[in-house]
């Protein structure tokens, strides 16, 4: 077995109650790593087409990377894979905390869920222990009570009352952290299996574990030095980009109506660090970015603060700016065990439906009232609430107003408005999962990022979403934390004066070198990034930049043909009707210009004019159909 | 002609507001300028509030227009914007 690997593949089958444990294919684990890309070839394989998500036969598969299991900064995840029962495609979603280590000290590095339990039950692993066990007394509990109730002995991934009633973008929880987007905790849910506890004493073996030693207390000291890891998002974390998003004119704002909010400030980073935050004990184990809020919630006491991503959504794009309120919905998504991105684009939808007389939320723009009751409705499908349980898409078919349902393959947008960042839209209309930033990250290198280039004209806005969707493929199959990303960037980068004549003329060098950047990413060399020294540290491969270029556009290419499978075509690769056709920026007469860009990325990627890779394109990454 | 000048965050703590509105400016200079009038003289200081900071009209960089020679029009919002990772 390679090394990095615990090599054990464990299969429940939660109607027949058996299990039993497999070598892992080494060859998979050579052609996509572990993690999301192992579970994605698994789901290919495992399925036919056209299954119902929610039904028992969509299996639910926790996968590590070898990197798990070591001390490696920001290796603590796990991905989860599964059909997604919101979009009907691909599901995937990747979670923080402890549980991934855990899972590798048990000897696991996949574990598949089949079948579903007659009633609740969950699913405890020691080593080669397996037990199912009923769970009736825990359901019904939220994902807070429900871990402090399983003890710590073990470390665990459990849903809500969300999961359990299948809302259909529930997440799976661990520790504080949530496998959120494309509704795997639903399938979970659809399971009756409420946890999952793992725990064990294998040890990680690497091929050089000195190397890897030394090497990472190098990372460590240049992470600690580093403006972003060691100092923005250590001091005010994800929400360290609300006033750059705001003052980019990309901060969803009003169901994305705007891309400015003028109360910003008051939900952002540097506002909480001010005035809410107590501590960052919510971050993911080994991890010295510490990016984990924590703050208080009336009543309830020190719990996980809000991400970027909650601010936007709950916040701006709600227009409320009460903190303190935005603190509570977060907590009380997180307990239930919801995704609060397309919780927030779902209410945002929902309140314009209103105003426009189509449905009846009880609730409204700029008003706190009645949102803390919501939520809890929506996790629990209670009146209204079930109708926002099934995602904003479901909701337009229902009720109309497709043209500001704000989801691509019906995942709600996260919070980055793509009429002030191009490439970022590409990246949403075209990742496999749907609406997407954290597949490709293509906003930091045109509007958040110390070098930008110009968001808004059509250089690089297919290379940098192809370069960017193939890297995060790889970091989510590792599994890594994408925000390890951020380090690439040199702090001499950040360091420059952004209104200087040389800093102008990079962001010019940068917007101009199209096949060069394609090219230079794609180098089969000596791994020179410190996930790529890691991954040929422990595993003995040698996997370089280009390696992980071609490993992730293999990964990518398997999930648009499990989509394309599963009937969905090239018309989800589109953008809102708003986004395309609504402009926000003064001057400007429309929205995105995606159809100017599509083309170019279907032949980048190696498609035909319907977006289907072609046959060469399968050949050339070795991806099975 | 009013100009909404986006602060900073600790630019908006130094004066008491997240914006301030400056009138009477035809480029991004002038805007800056007049910007500059609202602190204290403290040199020092008002280059560590302003360090690294981009600028941008309603959104857009100025780097991609004309710099700070770049015209302002009545009711553009002028931000100072810097960068910042998340997610």
């Amino acid at each position: 077995m390679i090394k990095g690997y615990a090599g054990r593949t464990l299969t429940v089958n939660l109607e027949t109650q058996e299990h039993h444990f497999e070598p892992l294919d080494e060859e998979m684990a050579r052609l996509y790593i572990g993690g999301k890309g192992y579970g994605v070839r698994l789901l290919y394989d495992m399925t036919e087409p056209g299954i119902d998500p929610l039904s028992a036969e969509n299996p639910l598969i926790f996968a590590t990377g070898p990197l798990n299991g070591s001390v490696a900064p920001q290796s603590n995840r796990f991905a989860v894979v599964c059909k997604s029962p919101l979009t009907g495609g691909i599901g995937n979603a990747t979670c923080g905390g402890s549980f991934a280590y855990a899972l590798k000290r048990a000897g696991i590095d996949i574990l598949i869920v089949k079948g579903a339990a007659s009633a609740p039950c969950r699913l405890e692993v020691e080593n080669d222990e397996v037990r199912i066990l009923p769970a009736a007394d825990l359901w019904g509990e939220g994902t807070y009570a429900t871990q402090k109730a399983l003890g710590k002995k073990y470390k665990h991934a459990v849903i809500g009352p969300a999961g359990e009633n299948k809302v259909l973008y529930a997440g799976i929880v661990s520790d504080e952290r949530i496998a959120g987007r494309t509704g795997v905790g639903a399938v979970m849910g659809s399971k009756n299996l409420k946890a999952v506890s793992v725990t064990g004493n294998h040890k990680l073996e690497m091929d050089d574990p000195e190397a890897f030693k030394a090497y990472t207390k190098t990372v460590r000291e240049l992470f600690k030095e580093h403006p972003v890891l060691g100092e923005s998002m250590k001091r005010f974390g994800t929400g360290a980009i609300l006033n750059t998003t705001n003052g980019r004119n990309i901060l969803p704002t009003r169901n994305f109506k705007y891309g400015h909010y003028d109360e910003g400030m008051s939900i952002s980073g540097e506002h909480m660090e001010e005035h809410e935050l107590v501590g960052v004990k919510s971050s993911c184990m080994h991890c010295p970015v510490t990016c984990g809020r924590d703050v208080e919630v009336e009543g309830v006491g020190r719990v996980k603060g809000p991400e970027y991503e909650t601010l936007a959504l709950l916040g701006s794009n709600l227009e409320i700016s009460n903190l303190k309120d935005i603190n509570e919905w977060n907590y009380l998504a997180d307990d239930l065990g919801m995704d609060t991105i397309s919780l927030g684009g779902t209410i945002s939808f929902a309140m314009e439906l209103q105003e426009k007389g189509a449905f009846d939320v009880g609730v409204k723009f700029g008003d706190p009232a009645g949102l803390s009751e919501l939520i809890r409705d929506i996790g629990h499908r209670k009146g209204v609430g079930d109708d926002l349980a099934d995602g904003s898409r479901r909701m337009s078919e229902r009720f109309g107003g497709a043209e500001f349902a704000m989801h691509v393959k019906g995942l709600e947008l996260s919070a980055y408005d793509p009429r002030g960042s191009y490439a970022q839209g590409v990246e949403y209309a075209t990742t496999n999962r749907g609406g997407c930033h954290v597949q490709g990250a293509s906003m930091y290198f045109e509007s958040i990022g110390p070098l930008t280039i110009n968001p808004q004209n059509l250089k690089l806005k297919a290379d940098i979403p192809i370069v960017q969707q193939n890297l995060g493929c790889a970091i989510n199959s590792m599994v890594l934390c994408i925000f390890s990303t951020y380090g690439m960037i040199p702090a001499a980068i950040h360091n420059m004066d952004p209104n200087s004549f040389s800093h102008r003329l990079l962001s010019r060098l940068m917007e101009n070198m199209g096949p060069l950047f394609r090219g230079f990413m794609g180098i089969k060399a000596r791994p020179m990034v410190w996930w790529e020294k890691w991954l040929t540290y422990i595993t003995g491969q040698t996997l370089s930049s280009g390696h992980l270029q071609e490993i992730g556009a293999r990964i990518f290419n398997l999930e648009r043909i499990y989509n394309l499978r599963e009937g969905l075509t090239q018309e989800q690769d589109t953008l809102p009707s708003r986004i395309l056709n609504e402009p926000i920026f003064p001057g400007t007469t429309t929205g995105h210009p995606l159809d100017q860009i599509l083309p170019r990325y279907y032949k980048l990627r190696g498609w035909d004019n319907n977006g289907v890779p072609t046959a060469k394109t399968l050949k050339r990454l070795q991806v099975r159909t | 002609m009013s100009i909404t000048v986006q602060l900073t965050y600790d630019m908006a703590r130094e004066v008491g507001s997240p914006t301030i509105q400056v009138s009477g400016a035809e480029t991004v200079s002038d805007v800056l300028k007049l910007t500059r009038e609202r602190f204290s003289q403290d040199e020092e200081n008002y280059a560590q509030l302003t360090r690294v900071a981009a600028l941008a009209i309603n959104g857009v960089l100025i780097n991609y227009r004309r710099g700070k020679k770049t015209k302002v029009q009545d009711g553009d919002r002028v931000s100072f914007v810097k960068a910042a990772a998340g997610g």
